[in-house]
């Protein structure tokens, strides 16, 4: 068992683990600065003394409870772990973990990338033929995969489970097999199996031989594995209207994407009102940032050109789209749904067709019997006329896509247009920066809220 | 009682013959119309009588024929046309150069072949339909020369023949049909093909109100390179008697000579490369107010009546393309030897032979049938027929051109050999005079409307529940169930079909009858939203097309054995083998139509239809793709 409550092993484990984070200073000068290093090992050891009392009351909730009425019971839920965990990190009780951690921390000074959390990987693989601390050390990596970028990397999610000591935990006979073998290593990969779901990363023949050869054919990670091969595949393409992995970053090219998704039609044509002007020389930063990006379909345009000028149109917005974790807002120009008594429905001009007839002057109706729609209380909404995006979304803006329109729309040269605008944001906001994200995040669920 | 009835259908055709006989000469002293058959005027309702479930038989029996001395009359001109066509007209090098030669053009014109139908006085040939159909037969060995005619004569002039007053008639005609006027049919326009209120072209009265000022452009217009006379369509403003100002179409005679008018440079084509196709445009050409056909705002008729009238002799120039083309491939599948046996002797090369006859013959039926029908006197409305003509012998050519090109194998693919040149000719047929599709709506829909004023009070009175018709419904349901036995008369006493085709008239019979109740249900079920159910009207207009050609195969085999034509045996062989077949296609096409019938898979391919045009794009993922 790799598991003990033995203090001495601890402490071995502590200095192995100095090692480690020796090795993985590659920047420091050749003999090394025996201050860091001792401070390093000092820290190291201070917290897992101070651990150990937890560690021991702890240990029984961390296993599986093997029974043989259950062979195959579902690892622990993962939700008491990921409590432990974030309990741990605040109250300071899981320190084993934080040191861990800071093999990635110290590995992320210089850059937060694939290759220094490969490098983190290779290096603790390398310092111990027997991994010693591999259960903590993955913990501790799928924590800081989402720091480091790679959460959607499925080479490093091999690269992680090939940590894992080969053939070790495969069960040999039918005892081992019937009860859970090594409980705390196979809840451990079913974890990091866990965690490529949720990031939806599909794992490949490779994922599959690396379980094999840790966990065997019948382990539950390989269970894991099987039940994840057998519903990803089948969810990959379920979304009809994919949103790209990679938004385009030109936010131009971002609106133009949001527009024609929401258009839905491939007639609708894209037009960009105001391209964002590149010199910087007269006004700054804020006039490389204007525009506005506009979609109008034919059908959309005939329906406008039959409307009532005396009516007015309505400018309409902000709404928010969310395509995967950005949200954008887009305007609308709609009009209200036409009152009852000026609907006036055109009757079919006998003399339209030079072929056939359009319609049949008979009195039947369609049989109740074939009468296959719906019955179905619709709700009038009025037409909808044209979409935008803008830099921003200030009247001033706005009626720059209307008089944009009306080039092609001649009818909104003599139709009163209302702004009906929410004070919104300023900008199209990408989510790009995590450090953002968060009052990014109020702001939208304050915008949802209104 | 073969013997009998056989005596009894001669008589029937003897007295027929004799009738027109007398009739002709009786018609030849009208002056408007010499070559009409006189007899009692009535109304021609055979194909939308077939709606209804019945056959009328007066309409199709017998075969139609022409008189002894028109046939001499006929055979003189075709003679000359014959030898005209296999001497001096080089299909070859009117292809490649896309142009008919002048003296090509000059030699039709001495024929007379630039206005057959023009009657006499106005210095044209005078030809009946029946009579035009059988020289087309002959032009048809050129599909250029055959569209440049047709785009003359059957639609371009046609409007000045059939609805032109007397000034009108007098003053183009003549220099019309002797071929030193071209005529072009202008009506199709870059947003217009079936839809007249998309038409852009306008006319607007000038200041002094003698002249229109026409302005628009024409698109896909035959002869329009080479025209001096437009019949062309466009908008007028009309005043109704309520006072309101309406955009209706008018049609206009144009000369060139008017000005203002251009031509696009011709268009380069697949087939018919020899005829003259391109843009006209008009600006601001004056238009003298007597040359208006018609009334002003009246052209939407004109122009329906010239599409529909023109339609029927696609039939006869089809087989004449067929006959010519059997000839052709027979010769090679004689000659041409695998394996010390010669192509004939294959069975798969004997069918497609077989195929070819069956359809030509058909073909040949159908147009001379509607033909003669349209021959009688009176204004006989025989469009129905025509448009199915036009529907089966365009798709009949195409799919027997195919199969002659699969008989020469490698040398159908070859430019050196004129083959290729008939497929490339013969696909316009489905196409152009409107669609075949547009044709089949326009035929089912037609003969739902005549059966569904008929139809509607008994209908209304089942869906009400008047227990007197539905029990009498019901009784005559059963009573077919248990012993049903279809009679209109074909054969028996007064039976007008020859005993050796006494089964298929049989057939012809219980198809027409189920026909008129499945006629009756789909009314039942749709009513008027028939319009929308373009699947269920396209089997319609197939089983109507199909009852139409099997009526016209047995009316003239009959005929043909009954006045012991040469080779009368042949034809009643191809009549039996084409209609067994039209039989079961026709009830399958019924069992389709049934309600919840397991055959019908019309929702799914729709379904299909929808998420393919929905993306506009093949939709499914290729084979090779794979998720993990």
């Amino acid at each position: 068992m790799v598991r003990t409550t033995c203090p001495a092993m601890n402490c071995t484990r502590s200095l192995l683990l100095a090692r480690v984070l020796a090795a993985l200073a590659p920047r420091s000068p050749a003999p090394r600065s025996p201050s860091a290093l001792h401070t390093a090992s000092a820290g190291l050891f201070r917290s897992k003394h101070a651990s150990l009392g937890q560690r021991a009351t702890r240990l029984p909730s961390r296993c599986f409870h093997s029974s043989a009425r259950r062979p195959d019971a579902k690892p622990a839920p993962s939700s008491e772990r990921s409590d432990q965990e974030g309990e741990s990190s605040h109250t300071g009780a899981g320190k084993t973990l934080v040191t861990y951690e800071d093999l990635f921390e110290r590995a992320a000074r210089d850059s937060r990338t694939k290759a220094t959390f490969t490098r983190v990987l290779e290096v603790f693989c390398k310092e111990d033929v027997r991994r010693r601390g591999h259960v903590e050390f993955i913990y501790a990596a799928l924590k800081k995969m989402p720091e480091f970028g790679v959460e959607g990397d499925l080479s490093v999610y091999n690269k992680l489970l090939d940590v894992f000591p080969k053939e070790v935990f495969v069960p040999r006979n039918y005892i081992q097999r019937m009860f859970n073998h090594y409980p705390r290593q196979q809840e451990c990969g079913v974890q990091l199996l866990e965690h490529m779901e949720n990031y939806g990363v599909m794992p490949n023949v490779e994922t599959k031989v690396l379980l094999v050869q840790i966990f065997g054919e019948k382990g539950h990670p390989m269970r894991k594995y099987q039940r994840l091969m057998y519903w990803f595949p089948r969810f990959k393409h379920v979304n009809p209207y994919p949103v790209p992995r990679e938004l385009p970053r030109d936010p131009v090219d971002l609106a133009r994407l949001s527009l024609q998704r929401i258009a839905g039609d491939l007639d609708a044509r894209v037009t960009v009102y105001e391209m964002p002007s590149t010199d910087l020389s007269e006004c700054g930063e804020d006039s490389s940032r204007l525009y506005v990006v506009g979609i109008q379909s034919p059908d959309q345009q005939t329906l406008l050109s039959k409307h009532n000028p005396e009516r007015p149109v309505f400018v309409e917005g902000p709404f928010p789209l969310w395509l995967r974790k950005t949200c954008v807002y887009y305007y609308t120009l709609r009009a209200d749904p036409l009152p009852p008594e000026e609907k006036v429905e055109e009757p079919v001009d006998p003399e339209r067709s030079f072929f056939y007839p359009l319609e049949l002057d008979l009195d039947l109706d369609r049989d109740l019997g074939d009468d296959d729609d719906f019955d179905v209380d619709e709700v009038e909404e009025g037409p909808v006329f044209a979409l935008c995006m803008a830099s921003s979304g200030d009247q001033a803006t706005l009626s720059k896509w209307i008089s944009g329109l009306q080039e092609t729309n001649p009818i909104l040269g003599r139709t009163p247009t209302v702004f009906r605008l929410n004070s919104g944001p300023q900008e199209i906001q990408t989510s790009s920066e995590p450090e953002r994200k968060e009052d990014q995040d109020l702001l939208q669920s304050r915008k949802m809220t209104q | 009682m073969s013997l009998n009835g056989l005596f009894r259908v001669s008589r029937a055709v003897k007295s027929g013959g004799k009738l027109l006989n007398k009739t002709c000469g009786v018609g030849s002293t009208d002056s408007q119309s010499p070559r009409f058959f006189r007899t009692h005027p009535r109304s021609l309702v055979y194909a939308k009588d077939l709606f209804l479930g019945n056959i009328a038989k007066k309409e199709v029996f017998p075969y139609p024929e022409i008189s002894n001395e028109e046939l001499d009359e006929l055979n003189q001109l075709v003679a000359p046309v014959e030898k005209f066509f296999s001497e001096d007209v080089d299909s070859k090098k009117i292809d490649e150069e896309a142009k008919i030669p002048p003296e090509t053009m000059s030699g039709l014109k001495e024929l007379g072949l630039f206005g057959m139908q023009v009657p006499e006085e106005y210095g044209g040939l005078g030809l009946s339909n029946t009579m035009y159909a059988r020289l087309v037969e002959i032009i048809s060995l050129d599909a250029a020369i055959t569209v440049t005619l047709a785009a003359h004569q059957a639609i371009g002039l046609k409007g000045i023949l059939i609805a032109g007053n007397e000034e009108q008639k007098a003053r183009y005609l003549p220099k019309l049909s002797s071929g030193e006027h071209v005529a072009a049919f202008c009506l199709t326009e870059p947003a217009s093909g079936s839809d007249a209120a998309s038409i852009q072209a306008r006319g607007t009265p000038s200041k002094d109100g003698k002249h229109f000022l026409l302005n628009g452009s024409k698109i896909w217009i035959s002869n329009g390179g080479i025209a001096d006379v437009f019949t062309v369509f466009a908008r007028t403003e009309v005043v109704d008697k309520d006072g309101n100002t309406k955009d209706n179409i008018s049609a206009f005679i144009v000369e060139r000579a008017f000005g203002g008018i251009t031509s696009g440079k011709p268009e380069d084509k697949m087939g018919i490369r020899g005829s003259n196709t391109c843009e006209v445009h008009f600006e601001n050409t004056p238009v003298p107010i007597e040359n208006v056909i018609g009334e002003v705002g009246g052209g939407f008729k004109v122009a329906m009546n010239i599409l529909n009238s023109g339609r029927f002799s696609m039939g006869s120039v089809s087989a004449g393309m067929i006959k010519k083309l059997i000839e052709l491939t027979a010769e090679y599948a004689g000659t041409r030897k695998q394996f010390n046996k010669s192509l004939a002797e294959f069975g798969m090369i004997q069918e497609k032979f077989a195929l070819m006859a069956q359809k030509a013959y058909v073909m040949e039926s159908m147009a001379y049938l509607t033909a003669g029908m349209m021959d009688r006197p009176g204004v006989p409305d025989c469009s129905v027929e025509a448009a199915m003509v036009k529907i089966f012998s365009s798709e009949g050519a195409w799919v027997c051109v195919s199969e002659a090109l699969q008989v020469l194998g490698g040398l159908g693919y070859i430019k050196d050999y004129p083959y290729e040149r008939y497929l490339r000719d013969c696909r316009i047929l489905p196409i152009f005079e409107g669609t075949n599709e547009i044709l089949r709506v326009y035929v089912a829909l037609t003969g739902m409307q005549y059966a569904g004023k008929i139809l509607t009070g008994k209908i209304m009175d089942m869906k009400k529940g008047n227990l007197g018709v539905v029990l009498e419904m019901l009784g005559k349901r059963l009573r077919d169930t248990v012993n049903k036995k279809v009679d209109f008369g074909l054969m028996g006493k007064d039976g007008v079909v020859h005993p050796s085709l006494m089964e298929n008239s049989k057939k012809l019979e219980e198809n027409v009858y189920s026909f008129g109740t499945t006629v009756e249900s789909l009314l039942y079920r749709f009513g008027k939203t028939i319009v929308d159910e373009q699947l269920v009207l396209k089997r319609v207009a197939d089983i109507v097309i199909n009852l139409y050609t099997m009526t016209a195969v047995l009316s003239r085999a009959s005929r043909s054995i009954s006045i012991g034509l040469r080779n009368h045996d042949h034809e009643v062989l191809i009549a039996n083998t084409f209609c067994a077949e039209a039989y079961f296609q026709n009830n399958y096409l019924m069992a389709q139509l049934e309600k919840n019938s397991p055959e019908n898979n019309d929702d799914s391919i729709k379904k299909i239809a929808m998420q393919v045009l929905e993306k506009r794009a093949y939709v499914c993922s290729h084979p090779l793709d794979r998720t993990f």
